[in-house]
């Protein structure tokens, strides 16, 4: 992956069903070992953007590269994909469904049946091995089918809704999985609706709303450089302070602490001080950022 | 083109291994061979021992040559000697006659016969008597064989049974022969050259084709149908299990990762061809049984003494008959395969046999212009038209075979369709299933046609 570490490119793609545009002129970059999140809410274009990526659509217009070469079938086999909607076939064994997805993908049937046994050790599998598909749990079910994904050691992976229907353990377990395929150097782009999740993994985040892209970057910048800056205060008095619209635009109450929202171009520093002038008690003063739901949040709702 | 084998291998085997397929496989020439076999056993089951005939001889002369012709009925070693005896009826051919008198000996009753000896007593006492003789079982037939037989032609039979249909045949043969033989005789003439004489014809019918002469038996026509028959009776069979396992897929939601690993078109041509070769494989283990059981019937009948005529084919037909069976399963189910490829659940697709049925039977009705004008330039195009090439063509070939090119231009054009038709099913199932997840209808799949 040498590539100058781009993953993946895509140069300004559209695509229109009928009337509808589903992706609209969308440019985004992955860099190679990095967990790329692509968020946004529900019909925004994720689902086309990504299959498209996996070269299941074909954009109307634009460019799609990855790993330095114009999407093709051949470079298929190097990545790993599992759609929102699972998919595996109720009546075959485990262990033939994973050889069959494996062999799909170019390996041969030796090569595909040690990787599964490997896989299937790894995520506590193996007792199912022989079992038919629809003996088993959604959740166990849920990891065959992120088997399928990346039991052919895919360069970059596409994981839509990887969480959905697992319990807390196994939650863990595929967080642990997915971190270190990521030291493998293998990339990772994450769709998700769960910002908690996005922001627990993504080094580098897009979202994307209605069709376009709302925010792109590093979650580091995009929280630093988001508008909005909080602190966390609890103190007794320093009421008059607050309610000074230069300085405090709005407050959120929570159990103990309140959340204060600073004014535009308002300093923490200042209103630190002027507190402590007041005379007030402070207990906790603390610059919170914004978390990537508040984000989330204002960036769809500023769209829509 | 590995992935395609992948595909292939998992349609293939998958099916192969399935219970379906096993019960189907073992099951069906099981039946059929009881369809064929326990009727004939029913029909010749012979309940109790040998039929007890009297015979009431009025001319004091026929009792020993009736008695004879009764008893070679039987008789494997008196075949010659009865068809020598018996001119054959105008109107049914000398194959066909021998081929009914061969039936009733071999479903026919074995008779033990004995004379009843007039001993001066009225022909009324007589049958007084073997009346009761019927009714407490102790004969089961008895003849009367009045003194002008050979003037009249008329005998009597009584029994207690007179609608076995083979046992009063095969007594009023017996009969018609002893009589025929007894006119002969007293007439004087030679009985052997009565037969020479009396020999009917037998037409023979030969080709006349590019290939040189060939004898024809006049059922190719009947075997070009019989493909038809195939075809359609497969593609009912596994033109279901074509959509099933297409719509599994869409169900399942497997096929969002398969597109993530293969072309939708490597997968339908692979799916097609996995299922064609479970097809295959299934009929040529029927083949394989019926023929096993056809050489053992034909051994049984020959062994009996029965000539069995075994049709007369050019070999050149059963490869045609075979490449034609397997273009024209292929092109037929393609239908299933598109109609797979628009719809989201197998209820929906209830109504697809129809063109199938539809187009399948235009076929047959094809044939019969064909037969008559086999070279007009009619026969030409339907002949080369897709759906109905496999029928037609078969029917041109055997009929007068028509120049190598046509046929070679017939399997191209079918082939050429089928592989245009997955073609299309691929695109539909792509484009209506990943844009918009529900069934299609006509226009929408025209225009996503049109879409990439």
């Amino acid at each position: 992956m040498s590539e100058n570490g781009v993953t993946l490119a895509l140069h300004r793609v559209s695509k229109t069903f009928d009337e509808f545009k589903a992706v609209d002129e969308l440019s985004l970059e992955v860099r190679a070992g990095r967990i790329f999140g692509l968020i946004g809410p529900n019909g925004a274009g994720k689902t086309t953007t990504i299959r498209m990526i996996v070269n299941i659509l074909a954009p109307d217009t634009g460019r799609i590269e990855l790993f330095g070469e114009q999407m093709s079938e051949r470079l298929q086999d190097r990545i790993g994909y599992l759609p929102e909607e699972r998919g595996l076939y109720k009546k075959m064994r485990v262990g033939e469904q994973l050889r069959y997805f494996g062999e799909l993908k170019g390996l041969s049937p030796r090569e595909a049946e040690t990787r599964l046994d490997r896989w299937l050790e790894r995520l506590k599998l193996s007792a199912w091995k022989n079992h038919k598909t629809d003996e088993l749990s959604k959740g166990m079910q849920q990891k065959i089918q992120f088997i399928t994904t990346v039991m052919h050691e895919p360069d970059l992976l596409i994981l839509d809704e990887v969480f959905s229907g697992l319990d807390p353990v196994n939650a863990e377990l595929m967080k642990d999985v997915l971190l270190e395929l990521k030291a493998e150097r293998r990339t990772i782009i994450f769709s998700t609706h769960m910002m908690s999740q996005a922001e627990e993994l993504c080094d580098d985040i897009c979202l994307i709303n209605r069709s376009r892209k709302v925010l792109e970057g590093s979650l580091r910048e995009v929280k630093s450089g988001f508008g909005r800056r909080a602190i966390a205060l609890r103190s007794e008095g320093g009421e008059d302070t607050l309610a000074d619209a230069r300085l405090v635009a709005g407050l959120k109450p929570y159990g103990d602490y309140v959340e204060v929202v600073l004014a535009e171009g308002a300093d923490a520093q200042e209103l630190l001080r002027r507190l402590v002038e007041s005379g007030a008690r402070i207990t906790r003063f603390e610059q919170v950022e914004p978390s990537l739901h508040d984000i989330f949040l204002q960036k769809v709702g500023e769209s829509a | 083109m590995n992935k395609l084998l992948v595909i292939i291998r998992r349609e293939y085997l998958g099916r192969l291994r399935t219970k379906g397929f096993v019960i189907s496989s073992v099951l069906v020439p099981l039946i059929m061979i009881g369809f064929v076999v326990v009727p004939g056993l029913i029909i010749s089951m012979k309940t109790g021992g040998a039929t007890k005939v009297a015979v009431v001889d009025l001319t004091g002369k026929m009792y020993e040559s009736v008695r004879a012709s009764i008893l070679t009925n039987r008789n494997d070693e008196g075949e010659d000697g009865a068809r020598q005896n018996q001119p054959a009826p105008a109107g049914a051919t000398p194959d066909r006659e021998a081929q009914m008198r061969q039936m009733s000996r071999t479903l026919g009753t074995n008779y033990e016969v004995e004379q009843v000896a007039t001993n001066g007593r009225s022909i009324d006492e007589i049958k007084h008597e073997l009346n009761a003789r019927v009714l407490k079982g102790e004969l089961g037939v008895y003849l009367v064989l009045p003194e002008k037989i050979l003037e009249e032609g008329r005998a009597e039979y009584y029994g207690r049974n007179v609608s076995d249909p083979i046992a009063t045949s095969q007594l009023r043969q017996s009969l018609n022969r002893a009589v025929i033989e007894q006119r002969l005789r007293e007439a004087n003439i030679d009985q052997v050259r009565v037969r020479q004489l009396s020999k009917g014809i037998e037409l023979e019918t030969t080709k006349v084709s590019e290939g040189g002469l060939e004898r024809d038996s006049g059922g190719a026509f009947g075997l070009a149908m019989f493909v038809g028959f195939f075809i359609y009776m497969a593609i009912l069979m596994y033109g279901q299990v074509i959509l099933s396992s297409v719509v599994e897929e869409k169900t399942t939601r497997v096929s969002e990762v398969l597109f993530s690993s293969v072309k939708p078109f490597h997968l339908m041509l692979g799916k097609l061809l996995g299922v064609s070769l479970v097809a295959i494989t299934q009929y040529l283990i029927w083949a394989v049984a019926f023929g096993a059981f056809a050489l053992y019937g034909v051994g049984m009948l020959a062994a009996s003494g029965m000539d069995v005529p075994l049709p007369r084919l050019p070999l050149s037909f059963a490869v045609y008959a075979l490449l034609f069976f397997v273009v024209g399963f292929l092109m037929y189910a393609t239908i299933y395969l598109i109609v797979a490829a628009m719809v989201t659940t197998e209820k929906e697709a209830g109504q697809m046999a129809l063109p199938v049925i539809f187009l399948s039977v235009i076929s047959i009705y094809l044939a019969f212009p064909v037969i008559r004008n086999p070279n007009s330039s009619f026969a030409f195009w339907v002949s080369i038209a897709p759906f109905f090439s496999p029928i037609t063509m078969l029917v041109r070939i055997i009929t007068e075979t028509p120049p190598f090119w046509q046929i070679a231009l017939s399997l191209g054009v079918g082939l050429a369709s089928t592989v245009l038709f997955i073609w299309l099913a691929a695109r539909i199932y792509r484009v209506g299933m990943l844009m918009y997840g529900k069934s299609a209808s006509l226009p929408e799949v025209v225009r996503w046609l049109r879409q990439t």
